[in-house]
């Protein structure tokens, strides 16, 4: 029964779907955007699930000491304090003078911003340590990676003779080896989102739904 | 293609009257850069205040997270039209009351429902996308038509970026080595490993052509930093620190911050580095 | 030489720290200005923006984050300033949710500029979780999906939804996308079945992924990474000019210049050593 009736879900809701794509009928459609809404409010419900798993996982660790329990008192502060003023806040929360508006221009931008921009510098470490042409395939990346980087920017255009063929072999090679492969990748990809779907729907794939 | 060159319209900003740089902005600027630095000073090796920067960036992203996620789609597609009386979205609400008890042990069994619902529901979505966007459209996308591709560029066209006959048939060519790469992989008779190896040159060109990409974008993320750091992000306008001071370059005064901020890091990763080595002998 | 050569393949990484942060600063400081050809994909998107009529609706996915921001931001802002110089009608959205915060100020700096008026001009939705079905939904009924604004004003009552329920209302989308949930999940999702305009600026990561999309003609326009939207500025700025316009994404691409060469340099100079010092273990 615990598996019975989740089953007798997913395959309603997924043919509903599915149909939802050849049925235009507006009568069809009132019934999927219910379920549609139904389904982003369920959404972010996994969201707050992950944040109250955060502090279940973390609270423990500041209560007893342990390891970095610094940190972590530090991250379930920031956590607590924001989303306080951000509830409080209200509509108004991003308008000049706000503290939520603060808190994200003066603390969240550089943080998520230099995060990512870390990979500049592992980039250029595995361009130097990793990048190998040891065979042919290795060879043909490295020289399709050089030739993009080179085309790609003011400087390679400006080199003389080869800087007009240049971006013209970089489009060659972006409008058919690119394709060709991304193509290849997408139709397996594709292949497998539809037989993954089926299964979930017909309730062959039940993972998801855990043990029993 | 056109060849814009880049005119002096690029750097220009006209200045403004000095505006007065509150003690929030400062503090806040400040704090932007300490935090860029100290995220940078993983670098040179994991140290305290990158890990403290780092805990603050969880904390702060999911509570940004969690807070647009109320007033995006709990308040508008949920609390509103519940307090508007309308009795379907109490659906919903029990669907997410159940999800919610997965947190416990005792009634986790119940979260199944509201789970096989959403997975249901992205399989389906994902099922027709996938189905008509991918394999149905890239598939007779991959069909050239010679005829047409010859009257317009013959074989070869340097002006159509080597668009042509020979393209169009490398591209096919390709595609199909490229699947059969992948889905007879298992057995390899001799002809099977001749086109095996066709599919995965293809594949390396496009490998090739994306580690460029992701080069460019990462360093582009690098240099957004940089400007921040430098001053360049914004207008170099006048500002005021003190009501009636006078007035300085909001440039000059990030870059002044930016060094300073670089030298207290800089020290106190020496310090630190100079503590752990007496600590460990 | 033998022992240069291993020293300097194992030399320590945060010297190669060291080179490319120089090699981001010191252009950065010190810019040096190269012409640059604009790309097929990005003219055809400006193309196709600049045929846009007055008082036409227009749809734009704002789905990046401020660590996307140095190669969206230029376009986005260009590209608003685009639509309103034409007197397009602009409807934004967004899937991301640190995308609001981000975008807002952007947005209400162009309006402020040309005079836009809120609700008849342009109008912020707001943010919407859920990925595909979120975008399933836009197409579907986008009023339902998006019950208030970013104003907690009804949407249905703004008068530039007038006529707008379904995403095929609109005009065309340009999806300013950093990833998932962007520009593939529209295409998926709701272009072929709605028979859509789609035009995307995304980031260079993603640019490959999207090609065969341009070439299948599901997108309109493509402009990738900070050369698409610098490309994208400078035919937006020669055409609708602003006095002492910042052109971030032009400028950040002289500083790619040197950033590309250094990473070449790597390399090219990583494998000479590697060939060396085997030949020589051989």
């Amino acid at each position: 029964m615990k598996r019975t009736v989740p089953l007798i879900i997913s395959f309603i809701v997924g043919v509903v779907m599915v149909g939802e794509f050849f049925i235009p009928h507006y009568r069809y459609r009132a019934v999927t955007s219910e379920l549609l809404e139904w389904g982003l409010i369920l959404a972010a419900g996994a969201f707050i699930l992950g944040l109250v798993n955060l502090i279940q996982v973390n609270l423990p660790v500041v209560m007893q000491k342990k390891e970095d329990w610094g940190y972590k008192l530090v991250m379930i502060i920031t956590l607590v304090v924001t989303l306080g003023i951000g509830l409080y806040s209200g509509t108004g929360r991003q308008d000049d003078g706000q503290n939520y508006k603060w808190l994200f221009d003066y603390m969240f931008v550089p943080l998520n911003a230099t995060m990512f921009a870390l990979l500049a510098f592992y980039i250029a470490s595995a361009a130097f340590r990793a990048f190998r042409a040891r065979n042919l395939e290795a060879t043909l990346l490295l020289a399709a990676a050089i030739l993009v980087m080179l085309a790609r920017v003011p400087i390679g255009e400006a080199i003389p003779v080869i800087g007009d063929y240049l971006p013209k072999v970089m489009n060659w090679i972006m409008d058919v080896p690119n394709i060709a492969g991304r193509r290849a990748i997408f139709i397996g990809a594709a292949l497998g989102a539809v037989s993954t779907g089926l299964r979930v729907i017909l309730g062959l794939e039940r993972s998801h739904l855990g043990g029993e | 293609m056109i060849t814009l060159p880049l005119t002096s319209v690029l750097l220009t900003a006209t200045p403004l009257t000095a505006t007065h740089l509150t003690a929030g902005s400062l503090i806040g600027i400040w704090v932007s850069i300490f935090l860029t630095l100290a995220i940078f000073s993983f670098l040179y090796e994991d140290n305290p205040i990158y890990k403290l920067a780092e805990h603050i960036f969880l904390g702060i992203s999911i509570a940004i997270g969690a807070t647009e996620i109320y007033y995006g789609v709990f308040k508008p597609n949920l609390i509103d039209k519940l307090a508007e009386g309308r009795l379907l979205s109490i659906i919903p609400l029990i669907l997410l009351v159940m999800l919610l008890l997965k947190m416990t042990k005792k009634f986790d069994y119940m979260a199944k429902v509201p789970i096989a619902f959403i997975v249901a529901a992205f399989a389906g979505v994902k099922l027709t996308g996938e189905a008509n966007a991918n394999l149905m459209t890239q598939v007779a996308q991959s069909m050239p038509n010679l005829p047409e591709v010859y009257r317009e560029h013959g074989i070869w066209s340097w002006d159509a970026d080597g668009a042509g006959v020979f393209s169009s048939i490398f591209l096919v060519l390709g595609l199909c080595a490229c699947l059969l790469h992948f889905y007879f992989s298992a057995k390899q008779t001799k002809s099977m490993a001749v086109v095996s190896k066709i599919g995965i040159i293809v594949l390396m060109l496009s490998f090739g052509a994306s580690f460029g990409y992701t080069v460019m974008g990462r360093i582009s993320l690098a240099i957004g930093r940089a400007q921040e750091l430098l001053g360049l992000d914004k207008p170099p306008i006048d500002v005021t620190i003190t009501s009636g001071g006078d007035p300085i370059n909001r440039m000059s005064l990030v870059r002044m911050i930016s060094f300073g901020t670089l030298i207290l890091v800089i020290v106190f990763l020496a310090v630190w580095q100079k503590r752990r080595t007496q600590s460990e002998e | 030489m033998y022992q240069l050569l291993k020293r300097f393949q194992s030399m320590d990484r945060r010297w190669v720290f060291l080179g490319m942060a120089l090699a981001i600063v010191i252009p950065t400081l010190y810019p040096v200005h190269f012409p640059t050809k604009v790309d097929e994909r990005v003219q055809s998107l400006y193309d196709r923006i600049d045929q846009l009529e007055a008082g036409d609706t227009v749809f734009v996915s704002a789905d990046f984050d401020p660590a996307s921001r140095p190669e969206l931001e230029p376009f986005f802002r260009a590209n608003l300033h685009h639509m309103f110089s034409r007197d397009v009608n602009i409807v934004i959205g967004s899937l991301w949710p640190f995308a609001p915060p981000l975008v807002t100020p952007m947005i209400e700096d162009l309006a402020t500029q040309h005079g836009g008026v809120y609700g008849e001009d342009y109008a912020f939705l707001g943010f919407k979780l859920g990925n595909e079905l979120a975008i399933k939904m836009i197409g579907d009924d986008i009023l339902k999906a998006f019950p208030v604004d970013s104003r907690e004003n009804v949407t249905a009552d703004l008068p530039i939804m007038s006529g707008i329920r379904q995403a095929q209302d609109f005009e065309l989308i340009v999806s300013v996308s950093a990833g998932f949930p962007g520009t593939r999940e529209y295409v998926l999702q709701i272009q072929g079945q709605y028979d859509l305009e789609i035009a995307s600026s995304t980031t260079a990561v993603s640019t490959p992924d999207y090609v065969p999309f341009y070439k299948a003609g599901q997108l309109f326009g493509l402009a990738g990474g900070m050369p698409g939207s610098a490309h994208y500025e400078q035919l937006v700025y020669r055409d609708y000019p602003v006095e002492g316009v910042r052109m971030m994404a032009t400028q950040a691409l002289d500083v790619l210049n040197l950033g590309h060469l250094y990473i070449i340099i790597l390399i090219v100079f990583g494998n000479i050593a590697f060939f060396l010092t085997r030949e020589v273990e051989e």
